[in-house]
C-alpha cells in the first residue's frame, strides 16, 4: 500500500502538539483569563474596575476591604481623628516595594500629589480632602474641607506608588496621551503588594510571581499567569480542556456544562451593580415620543405604570437564567444605606394599564428606548424582553440598542440625548451617598452632582437629607438619613429597579477564590487545595 | 524600475486617501474620550482631555497634524493601549504574517495536488467527495469552524491548544512562533481555519483549468507521443493553469488579512486583527489610523509584487507591458 507523506506530518504535529498541552502547569501556577486586560499598569491612569481590581494585586492601598468586606488598614496600620476634620495616619513599618525600597509617608505624599496631576484619572478621590502632609517618616496628617465621613471609602482605590522610582523613570505624573514622551509605569510596576510583575505583553499575557518579602499573609500561589480572551466560547472551551484554572466571567449560557464537568466549579455571588430603567423627567416635552407638548414621565402615575409592566423576576429567569437577584432600590444590600424595608413594585400588567388610563394614556404612546449592548450581562436582551413587556400595557418603545461606543456619548452629560433607557450604577465607595451624588442627587452639574442622573429626576427632600449625611460624623444617624432618602426616590420611581447582577465565575475544583462584591480579586487570599 | 516607483508612489496616495475617509468616519465610531476615562470623572475633566488631544478640532486639522506626524514615523500612542502604536504594531505585525503565511502555504500545499487531481479524475468518487467538501470549506463560516476545531482537538482530545500563540523564535528582528514545535501546535487549528476558504477557492480554479488545458492539442500529442503521465500532468498541464493562478492566490493573499481578524479573534492570535478590533470597541483614532494606513500599504504592496511575477512566469505580458 502507498503510504501519503501527509500522514506521516500529521503525526508529527500531534505528537508535538499533545507534547505541549500535556505539559502540567508547576503546582501553584493560576492560569486565568477573563475578556479585558488592565489598560495600563499604571495605577492613576484610568479609573476602570477591571483595571483597579487587576493592579489591586500589585499595588497597595492606604486601606483596603478584608474577605469580610469591612474596610482594614493596609499600608496604614492605624488611624485616629484629632477632630471632625483632621485625619492622622500611622503607615506600617518595614514595608518595601518590590525594587526593594522602603515604603514612607514621602511615597504617600508623591502619591496624592501623582493622583491630583492633570493627566490623572483619580483626581475625585481627594476632593474631600483640604492639605495633606507629612508630620514624620511613617505618619500621615490628612484635613478635609467639611467633615468627610466616608474618607477611608474613598482612599480604598488610590495606590501608593514608590516616589524615587516613579521620579527616576520619568512617571512623576501619570501618562499624557497626547504623546511626546515614553510611557514607563504603563508596562512597568513597583508595589508593595502580593504579587510582582515579571513579564507584561498587553492583551496577550502577563505573568505575576508571588512575592517573597510580603508584610501580610498569602495564599499558596506562586505565580499567575493572566491571558484575556475575547471569543467567550474559546474562553470557556480552554477551561474544560484544562487549560485555564479561573475564568471570569463565565457567560451564564454555559453555567450548565460547567456545572456537569466534575472537575470544574461555578461560583456566583451578588455584585454590587444594579440595573435599572431610567425615564427622563427634565425635559418639557420628550425627545422621542408620540407625546407632544408635554412629557408624560412628569406624572408619577405613568412611571409606577412602567414599573408594574416591566416583569423584572420574569428578567431575571429567562435572560438572567437566575443569575441576578430582585433589585428592590438603587444599591444592593451590602452598600451603606441600603433600605431593607423597601420593596419593588409588583408586576401587574392591568394595573400598569390602569394608570395609564388615569394619566390620560388608555391606548398608551410611543418612546424611543436606548440600550447597551456590549456594557452589562445581557444588555441588549434585557432591553428586548422590556420592549415586548411594555407593548402588553400598550407602551411602543422603539428600541435603539448600540454597542457602548455609541450609546454612551448619546445619553451622558451634558446633553442626556433620552427619552427611556437601561443603565446600571456601581458605587466605587460601597456607600450609598456615591450613588446620589451622582445618580439620584438633582443635577447641579457645575457643582459636580447628579451628572449621571440622565433621568433628570428632582427630589429636594432627599437632597437635604443625603446632603447632611455627607458631613454627619454620627454612622447611626447617616445611615438612616441615606435610607430615608432612597424611600423618598423609591416612592416616587426616580428609576424603575431590575436586577441586582452576579459575579459569575469558573474554576478547577481544587481552586479556593474569594469573591467580593466589587468585582475585586485579591489573588492573595486564593488557595489551591 | 519606473514601474516600480511609479507604483510606490500610488502606494503613497492610496495610503493618505485611506488616512482620509478614516478620519472622516472616526467621528461616526464612538467618543474616544468616555473609553478613556471613569465613571467618577468630572464633566471638566472630560472636555479638557477632549481639548490636550485636540479633538475638538475640526477634522481636516486633525488628519493634517496626523499627516504631519506620520511623515516622521510618529503615529502617537494608542488611547486604549497606553503605548505607542508603531511598537504595538511592529509587535503584532510577526503573528499576523506568520499566520498568514502558514495558512497560505497551507492552501496551497492541499489544493494544487487536489485540484490536479480531482482535474485528472472528475468522475472519480473521490473527486466528488473532495469538491463536495471544498464547497463547504468555502461556505461555513471560519468563527463556527474555528469553535468546532477547538471543540474537537481541545475539549475532547485535547491534542491542540485551544488559544494564544506558542514558543517563539527570535529571527530577522522579530518573533516567529513558526519555527518551534510548540509554536507549530498553537498555530495549526488558526491557519488551518483561515486556508480553507482559500483553499477551496483555487482547488475549484485549478481543477477548471487542468480540465481545460488536458483538452488542448498538445496535451494531446504529448499522450501521443507516448510520455510518462506524471510528465504531462505536472510538468505540461499544470504549469499552463498558473497564470490564473497566481492571480487568484495574489487576491487571496490580501483577503487573507481581512480574514485573519475574525480567526485571530476565534483563536486569541496576538496579532493585528485583534488591535483592530480593540481600537474599533474603544474607538482608539491613533490606532484605527495607523491601522489603516499600514494595511493600505501592504496592500499595495502585495499587488506590485503579484504584478512582478507575472512578468517573470509568463514572457507574454513582459513583452505586452513594453
Amino acid at each position: 500500500m502507498r503510504r501519503k507523506p501527509h500522514n506521516r506530518l500529521l503525526g508529527a504535529c500531534l505528537v508535538a502538539a499533545s507534547l505541549a498541552t500535556a505539559m502540567p502547569a508547576a503546582a501553584n501556577t493560576l492560569r486565568m483569563a477573563s475578556p479585558g486586560d488592565a489598560t495600563s499598569l499604571d495605577p492613576h491612569s484610568h479609573n476602570e474596575s477591571f483595571t483597579n481590581y487587576f493592579l489591586g494585586n500589585v499595588y497597595e492601598s492606604l486601606v483596603a476591604r478584608d474577605t469580610d468586606f469591612n474596610i482594614v488598614g493596609q499600608l496604614a496600620e492605624s488611624w485616629t481623628q484629632t477632630d471632625e476634620t483632621t485625619w492622622v495616619f500611622k503607615l506600617r513599618q518595614g514595608v518595601t516595594f518590590h525594587d526593594g525600597a522602603t515604603f514612607d509617608a514621602d511615597d504617600v505624599i508623591f502619591t496624592f500629589d501623582r493622583s491630583q496631576s492633570d493627566t490623572s484619572n483619580f483626581k475625585h478621590v481627594l476632593t474631600s480632602v483640604e492639605s495633606y502632609s507629612a508630620i514624620d517618616s511613617h505618619t500621615v496628617e490628612i484635613k478635609t474641607k467639611k467633615p468627610n465621613p466616608i474618607l477611608l471609602n474613598d482612599l480604598l482605590d488610590l495606590m501608593i506608588m514608590d516616589k524615587e522610582w516613579s521620579e527616576k523613570n520619568g512617571a512623576a505624573k501619570p501618562l499624557d496621551l497626547q504623546g511626546g514622551e515614553k510611557p514607563f509605569a504603563a508596562d512597568n510596576a513597583n508595589g508593595t503588594g502580593p504579587f510582582s510583575v515579571v513579564s507584561r505583553a498587553k492583551d496577550e499575557k502577563t505573568v505575576l510571581k508571588s512575592n517573597a518579602a510580603y508584610w501580610g499573609t498569602k495564599g499558596n500561589i506562586s505565580e499567575v499567569v493572566f491571558t484575556p480572551i475575547k471569543n467567550a466560547r474559546t474562553m470557556v472551551s480552554a477551561i474544560i480542556s484544562g487549560e485555564l484554572d479561573l475564568v471570569m466571567p463565565l457567560p451564564l449560557q454555559d453555567i450548565g456544562r460547567i456545572e456537569k464537568d466534575p472537575k470544574l466549579n461555578v461560583i456566583s455571588s451578588p455584585e454590587a451593580r444594579t440595573m435599572y430603567l431610567g425615564m427622563d423627567q427634565a425635559r418639557p416635552e420628550l425627545l422621542e415620543s408620540s407625546v407632544k407638548g408635554k412629557n408624560p414621565f412628569q406624572d408619577v402615575r405613568v412611571r409606577k405604570a412602567f414599573a408594574h409592566a416591566v416583569n423584572a423576576p420574569g428578567i431575571i429567569d429567562r435572560v438572567m437564567l437566575g443569575q441576578a437577584t430582585l433589585a428592590t432600590q438603587f444599591v444592593m444590600d451590602k452598600v451603606t444605606g441600603f433600605n431593607a424595608e423597601l420593596a419593588q413594585l409588583p408586576y401587574d400588567v392591568d394595573k400598569a394599564k390602569a394608570l395609564l388610563a388615569e394619566a390620560g394614556y388608555p391606548d398608551g404612546f410611543e418612546v424611543g428606548f436606548d440600550c447597551s449592548t456590549d456594557r452589562y450581562v445581557n444588555d441588549g436582551l434585557i432591553c428586548q424582553a422590556v420592549v415586548g413587556m411594555l407593548a402588553r400595557a400598550g407602551i411602543k418603545a422603539n428600541l435603539l440598542a448600540q454597542p457602548k461606543a455609541k450609546f454612551f456619548p448619546k445619553i451622558i452629560a451634558p446633553n442626556f440625548e433620552t427619552s427611556f433607557f437601561l443603565l446600571s450604577w456601581t458605587p466605587s465607595t460601597m456607600d450609598s451617598l456615591n450613588v446620589f451624588q451622582n445618580v439620584l442627587g438633582s443635577r447641579d452639574l457645575d457643582a459636580g452632582v447628579g451628572k449621571w442622573n440622565i433621568s433628570g429626576c428632582s427630589f429636594p427632600e432627599a437632597d437635604k437629607l443625603w446632603q447632611s449625611a455627607a458631613s454627619e460624623m454620627d454612622a447611626g444617624k447617616r445611615e438612616k438619613m441615606l435610607q430615608d432618602a432612597m424611600a423618598i426616590m423609591v416612592e416616587n420611581v426616580c428609576l424603575v429597579p431590575l436586577h441586582v447582577q452576579q459575579l459569575v465565575w469558573a474554576a478547577r475544583e481544587n481552586l479556593e477564590v474569594v469573591q467580593l462584591p466589587t468585582f475585586e480579586f485579591p489573588l492573595e487570599h486564593f488557595n489551591f487545595k | 524600475m519606473l514601474y516600480i516607483v511609479t507604483r510606490l508612489l500610488q502606494a503613497l496616495v492610496v495610503m493618505l486617501g485611506v488616512a482620509l475617509v478614516g478620519f472622516l468616519t472616526f467621528q461616526y465610531v464612538g467618543d474616544p474620550v468616555l473609553a478613556m476615562v471613569g465613571q467618577e470623572t468630572s464633566i471638566e475633566d472630560r472636555e479638557l482631555l477632549r481639548e490636550r488631544l485636540g479633538l475638538n478640532d475640526p477634522i481636516i486639522v486633525q488628519f493634517g497634524r496626523f499627516v504631519g506626524r506620520a511623515v516622521v514615523g510618529d503615529f502617537g500612542l494608542s488611547y486604549s493601549n497606553h503605548r505607542p502604536v508603531m511598537e504595538l504594531i511592529a509587535e503584532r505585525a510577526p503573528a499576523t504574517l506568520e499566520l498568514v503565511i502558514a495558512s497560505g502555504i497551507l492552501a496551497l500545499a492541499l489544493a494544487i495536488p487536489l485540484g490536479v487531481y480531482t482535474g485528472i479524475k472528475r468522475f472519480g468518487a473521490a473527486s466528488q467527495v473532495i469538491l463536495a467538501l471544498s464547497v463547504i470549506g468555502v461556505s461555513i463560516p471560519s468563527f463556527l469552524l474555528g469553535v468546532l476545531l477547538i471543540l474537537v482537538f481541545s475539549v475532547w482530545f485535547t491534542v491542540l491548544p485551544s488559544f494564544g500563540r506558542g514558543e517563539t523564535l527570535s529571527l530577522f528582528g522579530a518573533d516567529w512562533s513558526l519555527f518551534t514545535p510548540n509554536g507549530l501546535a498553537y498555530v495549526i487549528m488558526p491557519a488551518f481555519v483561515l486556508c480553507m476558504f482559500q483553499m477551496g477557492v483555487i482547488l475549484r480554479l485549478i481543477r477548471a483549468e487542468m480540465l481545460e488545458v488536458l483538452n488542448t492539442d498538445y496535451i494531446r500529442f504529448a499522450w501521443a507521443r507516448g510520455l510518462k503521465p506524471s510528465s504531462i500532468y505536472f510538468k505540461h498541464a499544470l504549469r499552463n493553469t498558473l497564470v490564473p493562478v497566481i492571480t487568484a492566490v495574489g487576491l487571496q493573499l490580501s483577503s487573507l488579512f481581512a480574514f485573519s481578524i475574525i480567526t485571530e479573534r476565534v483563536f486569541q492570535w496576538p496579532g493585528m486583527g485583534q488591535l483592530l478590533l480593540q481600537a474599533i470597541e474603544n474607538t482608539d483614532v491613533p490606532m484605527l489610523a495607523a491601522y489603516l494606513v499600514i494595511v493600505g500599504l501592504f496592500f499595495v504592496l502585495t499587488n506590485l509584487v503579484i504584478d512582478l511575477i507575472y512578468f517573470a512566469v509568463d514572457p507574454r505580458i513582459r513583452s505586452a507591458g513594453r
